[in-house]
């Protein structure tokens, strides 16, 4: 008896694993004109410039569906809306060609009016993404023509102004008075190559199609789908996703499966923030103190195996190409750190560990996890630093905790160290003011207004337009901050991207970023036929 | 004369029994009220706010007046006053992240987990149940040692293990099933192709979640059946000659269901937050992630909402539990 | 009835097994430190190597010796879950019992108090507990027990309910004995089968969640436990590391599970001679 049901029940459970086996040979019927996105985080907001998430995926997917005055291809600087500009230094004014014949998804012709309109409407309600502190109003002059007016000169107005700010329809936008919660299908009405048709934040899908009317011609895929994915590996294996950013130990395997892979280039930096406005780390010397004792090759090989590129202490990129190769650099130096504190008057005691008049000098360092896609995945970043400072004799304390948590300390100025990241290095030098300058409320950003030479080699280069001597100015602040070290930039971790070349696109990167410095893939300019 | 006290002694049991129940449910209506308090603030004393999580790691860098504005646009919080009267009205609030109304965000995702977890918990409290009792009335044999080992075995493997293997073997390896997601996105399915694909996408998960609750439920069955096995009634049901079945099913199991049905419904408990490793690993949809992401972005509204809403489903169902407490288990109810 | 247990351990198989492995792991988790031959965190060495004489597990990803870091993590687990373990055990039966024992008013308090735990979201309260103060190891196995108490004590109660009913308890109660005496000498001892199993599956509760969190983010990621290799080394899958790194710690876990979980059936066994006089041999 007992035998008889133990019998079906073993029988009754191999059927069930059975029947789940035989669905799972059901074959699903793909497009193949669809082109799936592999995305860990599944959410970047509606792609609209209202609604996108402030981070750049969010940017890339509003980029399907609007369009900007200039782009970026593999070489440069493209037109887009915009066929030419020139500008007047006189009057402060840009004057840009626009293309005609262009078309809103909903058919009505693009116009100098919906650029003007579009240029003023952010002035009046601020797109997070650009920054429109200089301009003062945009006209439309005549059907072909738009000038923008500046009240100063902006280095960076193509490269992060003209080439950024999306170009919105003036007729379902001029009545909007509050468009973050304005909730229409309308508003994600632009003229890019890509309609949004659906954004299913459960499941972390969206789904784009593609524009008949685009004015650059027919795109290479029927659909874009975003799809959510944990790993970008077996994603790409199955073939559940055609696209995704992979972690530097799946370049090998995946290349041994036909797969292209692309180096996103060095645009992303993890630096060590030093609270500057606090004791000792308000002075210079214990910073550089700091600098030497850390190794930043050694942080690379032990918690990145080696997946990385040392960091410029000078913040920008070494691929920039405003980047100054005379920047001050800290080599690991032992004897350096040792005698810049013992300058201080920093006494080892017997355990080892620097103190000053008895008390033992305990640095808190504060880790996150933070990585370039903004997901939160843990790495050995603080434990190889705490290493290194103990290791000559400063004593540390490694605090993780969840991102937020940390960042809302870093904002408080309630830390000592803390590990940070953050992009936007190859794209323009302005990037420098907003890491920098006091006033930007970035958590990244150093804050950092004890060196006036500096602020107004700050404010002098993002008005220089000519490049030669913004070159120069640049490389001065370069100089200056590597001097500082208010921060310490560490590593440039190593950032790639995986895609099946059987769909028929070949994506590229793009130099300098996309938009205002996005260092990812995903230009719409690779699907275009 | 004795029929009047014999009916005033049952009014006064029914009474009795009546004000038992009263105050049952009174405490449960405080704990939901406990409840929709803790599900108002403890979110609200989550370090950090929603600008800080959105805007100070980003692309984007805001000034400080921008950062201001963007908080006071952000906080719609007035008390919890008006958090009640909000609730009452069922006007759950928006999303600050996605400015949709919570609740369909909340309804989006509700069915994947109810799919998922309550189909896992089905299952393995199923086998685990029948299993567990056929181990417990076959004490000492080799099957039921067989069993017992291979289960605890398998308890010793967290799910973030089995989730992964299961990946790496069926997912990876033979390919036999998807690696991520709760159905293939934007396939132009029929009703049929998409249940399969449901279903197919359905299955790893569902295995690991069943590698994990299954073992628990099997040796809880197994024990509280020993435990009943020891009871008088037992043997006098064997002195009875009843069949071997009967004894087991009717009389035994009956009584080891209480333990396991608790165990069911605490499981259930687990709902929101018990399949989150298992979502992520799969990238599956559900609430757990859904929490999980707006506790990471400070979402503030979608948190009030899952905690709350899932708090108090978790009570209903310790409520129902409470009751049916008495149909299964007769003696229970006279002791309450 | 001495010599009884005796035999009756030692022809126990279950015990024999269980005893040996967890005797085995706790004299590891004791001098597993000393033994080690590397310092774990130290990271000096070549990351993701395969087994060397040097480093007969490899390396992990970071460069640290995955034998030195096995050791120290069963230290560390072992400790970890058993003082969760413990202390849910300690809660969940004292509360379970007494609102069992007692019910009325002191019940509907203590259930719904623990109803409003299991309601709570336990990812929040972990989040929150992280970010206010920094739990030690041994705090964070407190703020575990103080979470997972109420699914012990539910199931302790609900058991309390039907002994209480039982006759011998009703005698026992009849014959003037005082509460402290019956939940002594009788409730205590007869639910022995649910608290060892209780114990073990907080545990391994316990021990899960550590590598839960770890798995995402939300813990120490610095510290060294079973959970937490298994988390770091199911990263790196796709690398070859299954042998030496993902399975070690797996197999430790999963023995220490089922060691402990095999002591607890055995010991049940032999705790409750009746259960053997009665039912032993005719089932046997």
């Amino acid at each position: 008896m007992n035998k008889f049901t133990f019998k079906v029940f073993w029988q009754n459970l191999f059927t069930i694993l059975l029947t789940i086996i035989c669905l799972g040979g059901t074959s699903h019927q793909v497009f193949a004109s669809d082109i799936r996105i592999a995305d860990s985080k599944g959410d970047n907001g509606y792609p609209n410039p209202f609604r996108h998430y402030p981070r750049g995926p969010g940017y890339l997917h509003m980029s399907w569906v609007f369009e900007t005055l200039t782009w970026k291809d593999a070489n440069g600087i493209v037109p887009a809306l915009a066929t030419a500009w020139e500008y007047d230094a006189k009057s402060l004014t840009h004057t840009f060609k626009i293309r005609q014949g262009v078309k809103w998804h909903d058919g009505k012709p693009v116009t100098t009016d919906d650029v003007a309109f579009s240029v003023n409407y952010f002035l009046k309600n601020p797109y997070k993404f650009v920054s429109l502190t200089n301009i003062t109003e945009a006209k439309a002059i005549d059907q072909n023509t738009v000038s923008i007016k500046l009240d100063k000169p902006y280095a960076a107005f193509i490269s992060r102004v003209a080439g950024v700010l999306p170009i919105i329809p003036k007729h379902i936008w001029q009545d909007i008075t509050n468009p973050k919660t304005y909730d229409d299908p309308k508003s994600f009405i632009g003229c890019g190559p890509y309609l949004f048709v659906n954004f299913d934040k459960a499941k972390g899908n969206y789904l784009y199609e593609a524009f008949e009317g685009y004015y650059r011609g027919k795109v290479k895929a029927q659909r874009l789908i975003y799809i959510k994915v944990d790993d970008p590996l077996m994603a790409l294996y199955t073939h559940t996703a055609d696209f995704a950013l992979i972690k530097p130990e799946m370049v090998k395997p995946l290349r041994k499966k036909g797969f292209t892979v692309l180096n996103n280039g060095n645009g992303w930096n993890k630096k060590l923030m030093i609270n500057h406005r606090k004791a000792p780390f308000n002075n210079k010397i214990f910073r550089k103190a700091l600098a030497y004792a850390i190794d930043q090759k050694d942080i690379i090989n032990k918690a990145h195996r080696g997946f990385g590129t040392p960091a410029s202490y000078g913040l920008l990129s070494i691929d920039h190409k405003y980047y100054n190769p005379n920047t001050p650099t800290y080599a690991p130096n032992p004897d350096m750190t040792k005698k810049l504190l013992e300058s201080l008057g920093y006494i080892k005691n017997q355990k080892g560990f620097y103190g000053k008049n008895g008390a033992v000098l305990t640095i808190e360092l504060l880790a996150s996890n933070i990585s370039v896609t903004g997901e939160s995945r843990p790495d050995r970043d603080g434990e190889v630093i705490k290493h290194q400072l103990e290791r000559v004799g400063i004593q540390v304390s490694l605090i993780n905790q969840e991102r937020t948590s940390t960042d809302s300390k870093i904002k408080k100025w309630e830390f000592d160290l803390a590990i940070s990241g953050h992009g936007g290095l190859l794209g323009d030098a302005v990037i420098l003011n907003r890491m920098i300058s006091p006033k930007t409320g970035s958590t990244n950003s150093v804050k950092f207004s004890d060196n006036g030479k500096l602020l107004k080699l700050l404010k002098k280069q993002s008005a220089e337009m000519d490049p030669k001597k913004r070159k120069t100015l640049v490389y001065k602040i370069q100089e200056i901050y590597a001097d500082e070290l208010p921060a310490i930039s560490l590593y440039y971790p190593a950032s790639y991207i995986a895609y099946n070349p059987k769909k028929g696109v070949q994506w590229y990167f793009t130099p300098g970023g996309l938009g205002s410095g996005i260092p990812y893939a995903l230009n719409k300019l690779s699907l275009i036929q | 004369m004795d029929n009047t006290i014999a009916n005033f002694g049952n009014l006064l049991k029914i009474q009795l029994k009546q004000q038992k129940q009263l105050d049952l449910i009174i405490a449960y209506g405080l704990a939901a009220l406990t409840m929709t308090y803790l599900s108002y603030s403890l979110p609200n004393l989550l370090p950090g706010d929603f600008v800080t999580t959105m805007y100070s790691n980003s692309f984007v860098t805001i000034t400080a007046e921008q950062e201001a504005e963007l908080r006071n646009f952000y906080s719609t919080d007035a008390g919890f006053g008006d958090y009640i009267i909000r609730l009452l009205k069922l006007d759950w609030g928006f999303s600050y992240s996605s400015l949709t109304p919570v609740s369909s965000l909340f309804f989006s995702a509700l069915p994947w987990t109810l799919l998922l977890m309550g189909s896992a918990n089905f299952i393995s409290i199923f086998i685990g149940f029948v299993t567990g009792v056929e181990a417990a009335w076959q004490r000492d044999s080799k099957t039921e040692k067989t069993m017992v080992s291979t289960m605890t075995i398998m308890e010793g493997i967290p799910e973030i293990c089995t989730g992964v293997i299961l990946l790496a073997i069926f997912s990876l390896h033979y390919q036999w099933f998807p690696a991520a997601g709760a159905e293939t996105a934007y396939a132009n399915h029929t009703l049929i192709e998409q249940f399969l694909d449901v279903a197919h996408h359905l299955a790893l998960p569902l295995l690991s979640l069943i590698f994990a609750y299954l073992p628990g439920n099997f040796l809880m069955a197994r024990n509280s059946m020993v435990m009943v096995l020891k009871q008088s009634y037992i043997t006098t049901a064997r002195a009875k000659g009843l069949s071997a079945l009967r004894i087991r099913y009717a009389h035994a199991a009956r009584n080891a269901l209480l333990p396991v049905v608790t165990r069911f419904c605490l499981r259930l408990s687990f709902m929101v937050t018990g399949a989150l490793v298992v979502e992520r690993i799969h990238s599956y949809p559900g609430l757990g992630t859904l929490l999980f992401n707006a506790i990471q972005a400070r979402d503030l509204p979608v948190i009030q909402a899952v905690v709350l809403v899932s708090s108090l489903m978790v009570l209903a169902i310790i409520l129902s539990l409470e009751l049916l407490y008495g149909i299964i288990d007769p003696r229970v109810t006279h002791a309450h | 009835m001495h010599i009884n247990l005796r035999t009756n351990f030692i022809s126990d198989p279950w015990f024999l097994i269980g005893a040996s492995f967890t005797t085995l792991f706790c004299l590891i988790a004791l001098i597993g430190p000393i033994l080690s031959p590397h310092d774990p965190w130290e990271m000096s060495f070549d990351p993701i190597s395969p087994p060397t004489i040097e480093h007969i597990l490899g390396t992990n990803d970071c460069g640290q010796d995955i034998f030195s870091e096995l050791l120290y993590s069963i230290h560390n687990t072992i400790f970890f879950g058993l003082s969760s373990g413990f202390t849910t055990l300690i809660f969940g039966v004292a509360i379970g019992l007494t609102s069992g024992w007692y019910g009325g008013k002191i019940d509907l308090f203590l259930m719904r108090l623990a109803d409003i735990l299991l309601a709570t979201p336990s990812i929040m309260i972990l989040i929150l507990a992280a970010s206010f103060f920094h739990p030690s190891p041994i705090t964070l196995a407190l703020l575990l027990a103080l979470l997972m108490w109420p699914t012990i004590s539910k199931v302790v109660r609900a058991n309390t309910l039907i002994l209480r009913e039982s006759l011998h308890i009703k005698a026992a109660k009849q014959m003037g004995a005082s509460n402290w005496y019956i939940i002594k000498r009788h409730l205590l001892p007869e639910m022995y089968p649910i608290y060892l199993i209780g114990f073990t599956s907080k545990i391994r509760s316990a021990v899960f969640m550590e590598a839960s969190l770890a798995f995402l983010g939300l813990f120490d990621p610095t510290r060294k436990s079973l959970g937490i290799m298994i988390s770091y080394s199911l990263k790196y899958y796709y690398l070859g590391i299954w042998w030496n790194w993902l399975m070690p710690p797996i197999i430790c876990l999963s023995v220490l599970i089922t060691a402990t979980t095999f002591l607890a059936i055995s010991l049940e066994k032999v705790m409750d001679p009746r259960l053997k006089e009665s039912l032993g041999d005719n089932l046997a």
